[in-house]
């Protein structure tokens, strides 16, 4: 396809930084230099090419002339998205989340459904006072598997006595995703409607649970005065003014996932180590490839919703062989993508894969 | 009062879009204008002798050229008009070539613009007065500010001109980073074999006196009169004057803790190159060993806001490749680059001899970088072949390029030199003055305004020193009347002036209770004239009547 750029394109010196640090150039026909060479001069690309990206953003992070080449493949993807010339799985995705606001057309009525399973009573973010709003993802709020965070989240909230709200049915997806895909409209309308949601209620901060929801609120919403924040950084907070108390040890070889949207983007490194070190008997190891060079779960970009070409060696897999290998018995992780991919994995090979806040309600007093 | 008017034509520039023949024939109909006259270039020879002919002629007593900016041949047109007998102060420059011809293409509006911009000239000069320049003395001393390469050839090449030096570094020993250096290119000397040649001039000198431990704490005063405060060796403290200032504080080695994906600090096969010169003996490698060099570590970058190519680094790169192919034979070395900029004289057969010599190159910036038991793996792209590629090596250098001083952010506070956006320190002019700064008396050496290799460093430091012997030797120099004037009946004596004076200028008298000006201080910046809520404060030569004037002629119906 051929594509008018808006991006800084121009500057782009061509050093392969983007391609060398991508998860999925090499292995994939994706190579993120090539497709920012071909939009200097308007040239042809293949539109299968495009849908390998995870939008991990480490070619963005790291791009020397911030040229910001995911970008110029999201925009390159909604040319794409325009024209209708996609895939009908990631048609049916955003038709749902237009339709439904998740992507895969779920009820908007059960949304809320995990807190029925939480056994502590759950406010909406009007019967609040001090208007703190837990943000689920669509895959928390849909996701079996998932269910079990917000759940937690809750509880732990709820036994510290930390106030929040949640939106229940109101609540509607991020579009982070969605706007990785390309469709910025229905971006744009979700997050007006986000935002209308946020002002409607007077929210003042906003406490999500994925990573994915936490960076575009943060960096694509425009809302300077809502303070956004990853569970993870409340969870330490808790711990270290003692509002939570660990009572009991975990002896397991642990090994803690670094999600892209929190680590490499949001420079969230920190807080869920801490946590884990503050857990007695709990050895924690490091994947050789961690915190900037954690490597993609290739759950982001749409990926979720596709499946690509080309068949190749998963990066889960890698990761969990690496674990094997390591000696790990659980792998930690604080993003439910990461937890939906890895876990596929880990299975076969007995390893254990836990979000954070599973191991914490373990060990709590 | 008798005013020549003097249109210039700039060749082209001022005539292709005004009309000046109009001007000329406009103003010559104004009472008082005795001469009004247009001509192909004012600054021209012939073009002075018109303006010199008319002064002789008419007596004029006021002088109007409207020509280019007042910046470029200002001293110029001064000089002229005390060579035909006039104070130069009765000269009123007009710009209707940066202001108005410039600006636009419509003939008929850039001709009546011209024509306010020169009435609003006339209005005002009026008001300006035959003052005098004041002549005061110039101390024969400098302060050097560093001792690396280019601050001890400054102080070198004065101390020889026999201008007495004081030179203060902030380290407890001179020599810089240079002193680090095993092998200086293209020299074959070690750095401590340079600097200790230079040091012990010093120290032989008669006139030099070298602080170490040292911090500059006030500068204040002007041109030829500048009152030091330091403080050595973390306490002592030392006041001294001198005459003017040679700025040489050098840089920072880039911190590569800042690319985390580099891995440095994570594993003691990942180096720098300032790192593996000093210590290349102590590291541990196999008779064999594989040796990654990444080129551009802190240059050319905009995540980390250094946008700039350090330009010493592909050189140095290559020198460490060099070194470790001495030392190992049968290394496998490979470097990738961006670019290889071998820049300096003798630098492009450098990097063709290095690659006859086996170091390999390849073109791609170095994605990550991670530690293994086994080896350092080495994740990037082979930009020329696309193809990515992940790599063993022993060891891993990271060519570091050049950060600029975290001091220089007080010392411009204390200077009142402003830095560029990488912090390196201001040029006046980046090709016609790049050894002065925006202050008079306060000259820039060596990297501490941006890159430079040891060679142009050295240069810098003497160029530096020789531009400030220029000015001191002369033992005089001209203060500009401009300065603030304070009307004592009007002064309540609030001190808000002196509060926002940055020359230190405003001394406040406490019998009397009302400021005064130390005129040889004060900077004619107007501040005070600006605060002063009784307008007791007038700056000379810029007086309410005069902007209120000329402002009656910029609105002036034509």
């Amino acid at each position: 396809m051929e594509f008018t750029n808006t991006t800084k394109v121009f500057t782009c010196i061509q050093c392969g930084k983007c391609t060398g640090g991508c998860p999925e150039s090499g292995r994939t026909p994706l190579n993120v230099r090539l497709i920012v060479r071909k939009n200097q001069f308007g040239a042809q690309v293949k539109n299968s090419h495009l849908w390998y990206c995870t939008s991990c953003g480490t070619c963005t992070v790291r791009c020397p002339r911030d040229v910001k080449p995911s970008e110029v493949i999201f925009d390159m993807r909604s040319t794409l998205v325009e024209s209708g010339d996609i895939s009908t799985s990631i048609q049916k995705a955003l038709e749902n989340t237009f339709l439904q606001k998740n992507p895969w057309g779920r009820a908007r009525s059960k949304r809320a459904e995990w807190a029925e399973k939480s056994g502590v009573a759950i406010k909406h973010i009007s019967d609040t006072l001090e208007k703190r709003l837990l943000l689920s993802c669509c895959v928390h709020a849909y996701d079996p598997r998932c269910h079990v965070i917000p759940v937690n989240i809750s509880k732990l909230l709820t036994y510290s006595g930390i106030e929040f709200g949640i939106l229940g049915e109101e609540e509607c997806c991020c579009g982070n995703e969605i706007r990785r895909i390309g469709e910025k409209g229905l971006f744009e309308e979700l997050r007006e409607e986000n935002i209308s949601n946020f002002n409607r209620y007077d929210v003042r901060e906003i406490l999500t649970l994925s990573p994915h929801c936490m960076n575009t609120l943060k960096k694509e919403y425009n809302l300077p005065k809502l303070k956004v924040y990853h569970y993870t950084q409340l969870l330490w907070d808790m711990i270290r003014e003692g509002v939570v108390k660990i009572g009991k040890d975990y002896k397991k070889r642990v090994a803690y996932h670094d999600p892209c949207f929190l680590g490499k983007q949001n420079g969230i490194f920190e807080e869920p180590r801490y946590i884990l070190k503050s857990i007695e008997g709990l050895e924690l190891l490091e994947f050789s490839r961690s915190r900037e060079n954690s490597l993609c779960c290739e759950g982001g970009g749409g990926r979720m919703f596709y499946e690509v070409e080309v068949q190749y060696e998963r990066n889960a897999k890698i990761r969990v062989e690496e674990a094997y290998e390591l000696g790990v018995q659980t792998i930690v992780v604080s993003c439910p993508f990461c937890l939906m991919t890895l876990e596929e994995q880990a299975v076969e090979k007995g390893i254990e894969v836990k979000d954070i806040s599973e191991i914490l309600v373990e060990v709590l007093e | 009062m008798k005013t020549g008017i003097f249109i210039c034509h700039c060749g082209h520039n001022i005539k292709h879009t005004v009309d000046v023949k109009e001007l000329s024939e406009y103003f010559k109909e104004i009472p008082n204008v005795y001469v009004a006259t247009d001509y192909a270039f004012v600054c021209s020879e012939p073009g002075q002798e018109i303006i010199k002919e008319s002064i002789e002629k008419f007596e004029l007593d006021r002088v109007i050229i409207a020509s280019c900016t007042p910046s470029l041949h200002g001293e110029l047109f001064k000089d002229l008009l005390k060579k035909s007998g006039l104070n130069p102060f009765l000269l009123r420059r007009v710009s209707i070539r940066e202001h108005c011809s410039w600006t636009g293409d419509d003939l008929k509006k850039n001709t009546e613009k011209a024509k306010k911009l020169i009435l609003a000239g006339l209005f005002s000069v009026v008001h300006n007065l035959p003052f005098e320049e004041k002549v005061v003395e110039v101390d024969k001393s400098a302060l050097v500010i560093g001792g690396g390469i280019s601050g001890l050839s400054a102080a070198c090449f004065l101390s020889k001109m026999g201008i007495r030096v004081y030179l203060i570094e902030k380290e407890k020993e001179l020599g810089g980073h240079v002193k680090r250096l095993n092998n200086v290119w293209p020299y074959e000397k070690t750095g401590k074999e340079i600097v200790e040649s230079l040091v012990s001039e010093l120290v032989k000198a008669d006139n030099v006196q070298i602080y170490t431990g040292a911090r500059l704490e006030l500068l204040e005063g002007y041109f030829g009169n500048y009152n030091v405060k330091i403080t050595a060796d973390g306490e002592r403290e030392m006041n001294f004057k001198v005459g003017g200032v040679i700025v040489a504080t050098g840089f920072e080695p880039f911190d590569p803790y800042l690319k985390p994906e580099l891995g440095y600090g994570r594993d003691r096969r990942i180096v720098t190159t300032l790192e593996i010169e000093e210590k290349l003996n102590e590291v541990v490698l196999p008779e064999k060993p594989r040796v990654a060099i990444l080129h551009c570590v802190g240059s050319r970058d905009e995540t980390l806001g250094k946008s700039y190519c350090s330009r010493i680094c592909c050189i140095n790169a290559l020198k460490v490749a060099r070194m470790i192919k001495e030392g190992y034979e049968n290394a496998y070395i490979e470097c990738f680059y961006m670019d290889v900029r071998a820049h300096p004289k003798g630098g492009e057969e450098f990097y063709e001899e290095t690659q006859v010599k086996g170091v390999f190159f390849t073109r791609g910036n170095v994605a990550e970088v991670v530690p293994l038991s086994r080896c350092v793996l080495i994740r990037g792209e082979d930009t020329l072949l696309g193809e990515v590629f992940e790599k063993e090596f022993d060891l891993v250098v990271l060519s570091i390029g050049m950060s600029s001083q975290s001091e220089n952010k007080r010392l411009s506070q204390l200077l009142k030199v402003s830095l560029d956006k990488d912090g390196f320190f201001m040029e006046a002019h980046i090709k016609l003055r790049p050894f002065d700064t925006a202050v008079k008396g306060i000259f820039i050496a060596g990297c501490c305004s941006g890159p430079k290799d040891v060679e142009e460093s050295i240069n810098h430091g003497k160029a530096s020193a020789l531009k400030l012997f220029g000015m001191l030797n002369k033992g005089y120099a001209y203060v500009e009347p401009f300065v603030a004037d304070v009307t004592e009946k009007r002064c309540s004596g609030c001190r808000m002036c002196e509060s926002v004076c940055v020359a230190n200028a405003i001394k406040y008298d406490a019998r009397k209770r009302v400021v005064k000006v130390e005129e040889a201080q004060c900077m004619g910046c107007g501040l005070c004239n600006a605060t002063c809520p009784s307008s007791a404060v007038t700056l000379l030569g810029y007086s309410d009547m005069i902007l209120m004037d000329e402002i009656s002629g910029l609105l002036a119906r034509l």
